[in-house]
């Protein structure tokens, strides 16, 4: 608890709305009241956040590889391009650290909920451009089973830490079906890259929930 | 008049053919008359009307316009006639009118200008030559644009209805680009009208994407109708039509997704709002090529194969990017080794090779569709994308029922093409069955099974070839092809035949059909053991009695049992048949085999033989009388009685038999008898014992030494044992040499030294060897081996001694002994008988100084002669030397065995002599000498006795000079022999000179000088010991010496005075 008043501190030491601090402060005295222990699913949460970050630059990397020059070349970075459909996980420090566990937690949940539908459909996209390469569609593949897996376990802590679980949407709708070769190529860019940034994200907002919530 | 001549002839319509008619000079003239009126008209113009033209946009009807002259003021009327058959006039108030084609051949025309101030007429010769087929200008009806293909489709109306038919037309097409309308594209397009109005099309494929720019497009024609005559002209250009696109917010690159060939060129263009910065294909950059506003455009020129995911083109604009994907590959190749063949009959399997790889993955991959053309059937190819690597493609085709030709055609095609590939059929013809299941195996009888297997397939019309490979154990494969009608149900049944009985067999099968193709796989083995057969012939067999004569033995041999490695359940009783052969076989053979008698000759030689290889070949002498056949037996001969290993039958008529078995051994002896049958039994015609090989003995012949005597002796040796000699024995080879046990090694037995006596025996039954002409006592080494003819046997060796010869001793001691008495009695009988000579001489009663050889004595000795003088033995008394030693230290050294009384003397003390009392004897030479202990040595006390002859002493150079002195002094006259005591000391000499001097009788000599002690002598240089002189009283004219000088450690001092107590006390004090 030392380590956590500490770390209030820290972070009240910018300036945040009062509210919003008086609510940090009260979030770990609420959590007993909480039905179930939130530290558990934080601690899956997490340690599966560590793990998938360790996988993401590979799979950037493998997808990359793929897509010919001049994204397989060495240092190859188009940060001007966005998707309309995905939200940036890039956000300003002082935003991120205004924002509360159930807005970081929402914030990550919608992402990630767009990141699986994303690289479903990426995985598609490379089965049409690269059918012959099942190294990178199986990291796909996996990438997206892990946000699946992310996406759960932050469910579970909401459930704990008695949050609303916000609704599955449909984020791509009906646009990406007509997309050119270049734009496929462009929004698996994307895609990868942001699944990377979000889990970074994740994993940073993973780990200041488990320091609140220690087990 | 000139109106008219003029209107004749008007300049410009003159027809060429009338002038060709003229004459030279009527040209020249008519030319004359023509610039005259030319100028006369022109002249005139202002006041007629001229310059009358005609065209025509259809060539129905002629446009013709003139001028008015010139005062012709406005609504001026014109009669306007045309002089043919029927002179047409037409009241205009224009100067152009639209008349109905005219015929063929010139027309008059006539214009009458008809002013206020009078009228002006002017005539022309209008033919359809003068007249200018100008078609009306076309009108694109359409154009539109495929932007996806960048194609453009132009779509316009011929207006065929207003010209005649069968007019060609010919369309002349502009692409302008760009608002600046460059021209990139002029294309002629042919048509042919047909009477009535037509829509044509054309499309054109733009190398640049047509979103890039604005593109215009125009059309004129040409009416080529062969029918006129006249002037052709082309129409006036279309008013342009454009087609542009209307540009998005975003930048977007064109073409999307571009499939094209390798090789080929191609241009991408962005269009952009934004300025584009840069391009590249791959990581190649581009140059740009600015198009309107801010679009840009590159061109690739022989694009190279893509990956998989395509060659990106890439547009860098401010702050964003954009771009597209070409895949470039090739067409499908020809679809290679396209092969159909069925396993059953039910479904055929075609299979392929794509061919070269097309570089397109995907959606873009080649699509197969293999079709049937008689059942009009096709199946489509599914790839499975993971096996994007493999080689060749197949597709399953279901048989159509009774349809046996098949007509197959495979497509490919992709995006940028399609290839074909066709073959015909038979499919019974390409049968490649499965491998054969449910294999088995059934006995029919003995000799014949019947194989089952399981062959999936409907073969009911056509016939099976299978192939029956049958293997036996030890043996080469048999195989075997057999035709089986095919059946619906795929199970078949074949029996083999021609086995042997209760054999193992191990069957396999394989099918084809009929009409070779391939054959399956081969079957799994089946092995199978074929049942048993009733004996076809009885055993080989062979009795013997028994040793004692009371048994018979019966043996037999079954090569059934031979072959069954394994007997199965079934052969358990021939396996106990086997352990009691005697109760059984006596059963079977009371039913089968007659015995017979055997009969066994006495005076039977037993012969030798010796094999070659493996076997052993025996011969004999054709027997006449042998009527049945030979027996050959033969067992190990080392074995008792009666022994069998094996035997052999031989037809009667062969002489010989090569015996082979695998039992035989090298070295091992076997004993063969050859039988021969008669009607009456068997008889025994020879014995032979023989090796397959013969070996070296592996032992020695145990042998000893019967007799030793001096020069010779007595060897004797036993057998060796059969089993040992392994050979039949040649003889024995015995070495002998001198030698003794410890140094004597005889090697090199075979090297022939010439100190190795050999032996060689080769009469076997020779059992003892003497050995003579040897040396007594001496120790020989005595080798013997054995060999054979496979080599030599190991040796064998003894040491032995010959006794020592007794006789020889003998007689060596006893010829001395005899001598030694025999000289002694002739000196003891010489002695006697002149014994009075030898009184007088030696011993006389008064010695004659003649013979007294001392009064010669100065002379010699002062002459220095050499001459050797003998010392005279006279009888004197035994005197011994003592060396005493002064040092208490040193034992006192005496002689025990014999001392003399004269010689004893008193110690002296005396500081000037510390030297030990010295008595000498002088005769005889008897020395005694002690060897000081090692201790005495180190610490310099050694006595020492030299022994000094007499003429040393008497040595003048030796001599001190006062002794010199003292001689004369001595007195040189005649002394009397007499005994005297010695002192030895110097002084006591000293104070008895005196004495001397006044005696009677004295010894020829002084006695001092006896024992003087000289401590100059070079004897006494080199250590304190004393050194002693003695001589003799009565031979002091002898010079000679005694002894020669001592050496103290040469044993050989002592060889001129040879004693038993010299001898000991010179020995080394250890």
């Amino acid at each position: 608890m030392n380590e956590w008043a500490g770390r209030v501190r820290d972070l009240t030491s910018f300036p945040l709305p009062g509210p919003l601090c008086l609510l940090m402060l009260l979030l770990p005295l609420l959590s007993p009241a909480a039905p179930i222990s939130p530290a558990g699913p934080i601690s899956q949460a997490y340690s599966l956040a560590v793990y998938m970050q360790k996988n993401t630059s590979t799979l950037l990397q493998t997808y990359l590889q793929y897509q010919g020059s001049p994204f397989s070349d060495p240092g190859f970075s188009a940060p001007e391009l966005q998707l309309s459909s995905l939200p940036p996980a890039a956000v300003s420090f002082k935003i991120w650290h205004a924002l509360d566990d159930g807005e970081r937690l929402s914030h990550a949940q919608g992402a990630f909920l767009a990141l699986t539908q994303h690289l479903q459909l990426v995985g598609d996209d490379q089965s049409d451009l690269n059918p012959g390469s099942p190294i990178l569609l199986a990291q796909l593949g996996a990438a997206r089973l892990r946000a699946q897996g992310l996406l759960g376990n932050m469910a579970a802590i909401m459930t704990a830490l008695g949050l609303p679980i916000p609704p599955e949407e449909d984020t791509l709708g009906l646009v990406p079906f007509g997309a050119s070769a270049f734009e496929r190529k462009c929004r698996g860019y994307v895609v990868t890259r942001e699944y990377g940034h979000w889990t970074d994200r994740a994993v940073r907002d993973l780990a200041l929930l488990k320091a609140k919530y220690p087990a | 008049m000139d109106i008219y001549l003029c209107s004749k002839r008007p300049s410009w319509l003159v027809d060429n053919r009338r002038m060709r008619t003229t004459s030279d000079f009527q040209w020249l003239l008519s030319a004359f008359v023509l610039l005259y009126l030319m100028n006369h008209v022109n002249s005139q113009r202002k006041e007629t009307p001229y310059d009358l033209k005609c065209t025509t946009n259809n060539l129905q009807t002629w446009d013709c316009s003139w001028k008015a002259p010139s005062e012709a003021g406005h609504g001026t009327l014109s009669e306007f006639c045309i002089d043919n058959r029927s002179r047409s006039c037409y009241q205009l108030a224009r100067t152009n009118i639209e008349i109905p084609a005219l015929s063929r051949g010139d027309h008059e025309i006539t214009i009458r200008s008809l002013q206020d101030a009078g009228s002006s007429t002017s005539k022309f010769i209008l033919n359809e030559k003068n007249i200018s087929l100008i078609p009306d200008t076309p009108e694109i009806l359409n154009l539109s644009a495929d932007f996806s293909t960048s194609t453009l489709h132009v779509k316009w109306n011929d207006k065929g209805s207003v010209y005649p038919r069968h007019s060609n037309v010919i369309w002349e097409i502009k692409i302008l680009r760009k608002k600046s309308m460059e021209l990139v594209k002029l294309v002629t397009h042919n048509t042919t009208l047909n009477g009535k109005d037509a829509v044509h099309h054309w499309s054109w494929v733009s190398d640049l994407p047509l979103e890039c720019a604005t593109h215009y497009v125009g059309i004129r024609c040409y009416v080529d109708n062969l029918l006129f005559s006249g002037h052709k002209e082309w129409s006036d250009w279309s008013p342009v039509k454009n087609v542009s696109w209307t540009p998005a917010s975003q930048p977007k690159v064109f073409p999307q997704d571009k499939v094209i060939l390798v090789g080929s060129d191609i241009t991408f263009c962005c269009v952009s709002q934004e300025k584009v910065l840069s391009a590249q294909i791959g990581s190649t950059y581009c140059p740009l090529i600015h198009l309107d506003g801010e679009n840009v455009a590159i061109k690739i020129r022989n694009i190279s194969v893509s990956d998989s995911s395509g060659t990106n083109v890439v547009f860098m604009i401010e702050d964003n990017v954009c771009g597209t994907v070409v895949f470039a590959g090739y067409p499908p190749d020809t679809p290679q080794k396209l092969n159909c063949e069925t396993h059953d009959l039910k479904e055929i399997i075609c299979s392929w090779n794509p061919g070269r790889p097309t570089g397109l993955v995907g959606p873009r991959n080649t699509s197969y569709t293999l079709f049937e053309g008689f059942s009009g059937k096709y199946v489509r190819f599914k790839r499975v994308e993971v096996s994007t690597n493999e080689s060749y493609h197949q597709l399953l085709f279901q048989m159509v029922p009774n349809q046996e030709i098949y007509n197959f055609t495979l497509y490919a095609r992709n995006p940028l093409g399609r290839s074909q590939s066709t073959i015909l059929v038979n499919i019974t013809e390409k049968v490649y069955p499965h491998t054969p299941t449910s294999f088995k195996v059934k006995d029919i009888n003995s000799t014949a099974v019947i194989l089952s297997w399981h062959l999936p397939g409907s073969f009911a019309k056509i016939n099976l070839l299978c192939q029956i490979e049958i293997k036996k154990i030890n043996s080469v494969q048999e195989l075997r092809n057999v035709t089986i009608k095919g059946v619906e149900n795929s199970s078949y049944r074949i029996a083999v035949g021609k086995l042997n009985p209760y054999t193992v067999y191990t069957f396999r099968i394989r099918c084809s059909t009929e009409t070779f193709w391939k054959w399956s796989k081969w079957s799994n083995k089946k092995q199978h053991l074929t049942t048993e057969a009733i004996p076809s012939k009885g055993p080989d067999t062979w009795r013997e009695w028994s040793s004692d004569g009371k048994n018979l033995i019966i043996y037999w041999k079954s090569s059934a049992f031979r072959q069954l490695t394994k007997p199965q359940n079934k052969s358990s009783f021939r396996e106990d048949f086997s352990r009691q052969p005697q109760l059984r076989l006596i059963l079977w053979l009371f039913n089968h085999i007659e015995p017979k008698s055997c009969y066994v000759q006495n005076d039977l030689q037993t012969e030798q033989a010796v094999g070659m290889g493996k076997g052993i070949l025996l011969t004999w002498h054709h027997d006449p009388n042998m009527t049945c056949d030979y027996v050959i037996k033969w067992c190990n001969s080392s074995r008792s009685e009666p022994c069998l290993m094996d035997w052999r039958k031989v037809p009667s008529n062969s002489t010989e038999a090569l015996i082979q078995s695998d039992q035989f051994r090298p070295g091992v002896r076997y004993n063969f008898f050859l039988y021969g049958c008669r009607n009456q039994g068997y008889q025994l015609l020879r014995s032979i014992i023989g090796y397959i090989e013969e070996l070296a003995p592996i032992v020695a012949p145990n042998f000893t030494v019967e007799d030793t005597s001096a020069d010779s002796i007595l060897v004797k040796w036993e057998d060796i044992p059969v089993e040992e000699l392994r050979g039949f024995l040649r003889g024995y080879l015995f070495y002998f040499e001198k030698g003794e046990r410890d140094t004597s090694k005889m090697r090199d037995l075979e090297s022939g030294r010439s100190d190795i006596k050999v032996k060689n025996i080769t009469d076997i039954s020779q059992k003892t060897l003497r050995i003579a002409d040897l040396q007594g006592k001496t120790s020989y080494h005595l080798v013997l081996r054995a060999y054979t003819d496979g080599g030599m046997g190991p040796e064998k060796s003894m040491f032995v001694v010959t006794k020592e010869n007794s006789v020889g001793l003998i007689i060596a001691i006893l010829i001395p002994v005899a001598v030694a008495v025999i000289v002694g009695v002739v000196t003891s009988i010489l002695c006697y008988r002149k014994r009075e000579w030898i009184k007088e001489t030696f011993y006389p009663d008064i010695p004659n100084p003649e013979n007294c050889k001392a009064l010669q004595f100065q002379k010699s000795v002062c002459e220095g002669s050499g001459a050797l003088k003998t010392l005279e033995m006279n009888p004197c008394t035994p005197n011994n030397v003592e060396v005493l030693e002064t040092r208490s230290t040193f034992p006192k050294i005496e002689d025990t065995e014999i001392i003399s009384p004269v010689a004893e003397c008193p110690e002296d003390s005396s500081d000037a002599e510390p030297e030990n009392h010295v008595v000498v004897s002088y005769c005889p030479p008897i020395i005694e000498e002690e060897i000081p202990n090692p201790a005495g040595d180190e610490a310099g006390g050694t006595s020492q006795v030299i022994y000094i002859d007499v003429q040393s002493m008497y040595q003048p150079q030796a001599k001190p000079e006062e002794e010199h002195e003292k001689d004369p002094g001595g007195g040189a006259g005649y002394k009397p022999q007499m005994h005297l005591p010695i002192n030895a000391t110097v002084e006591d000499i000293a104070a008895e000179d005196d004495l001397d001097k006044t005696a009677g009788y004295r010894p020829q000599a002084n006695v001092n000088t006896w024992n003087l002690v000289s401590p100059d002598s070079p004897r006494s240089t080199d250590s304190n010991s004393e050194i002693v002189s003695f001589g003799s009283p009565c031979s002091i004219n002898s010079r000679q010496f005694l002894i020669p000088p001592k050496d103290e450690d040469s044993p050989q001092s002592n060889g001129g005075g040879w004693s038993f107590t010299n001898f000991f006390q010179n020995k080394p004090n250890d």
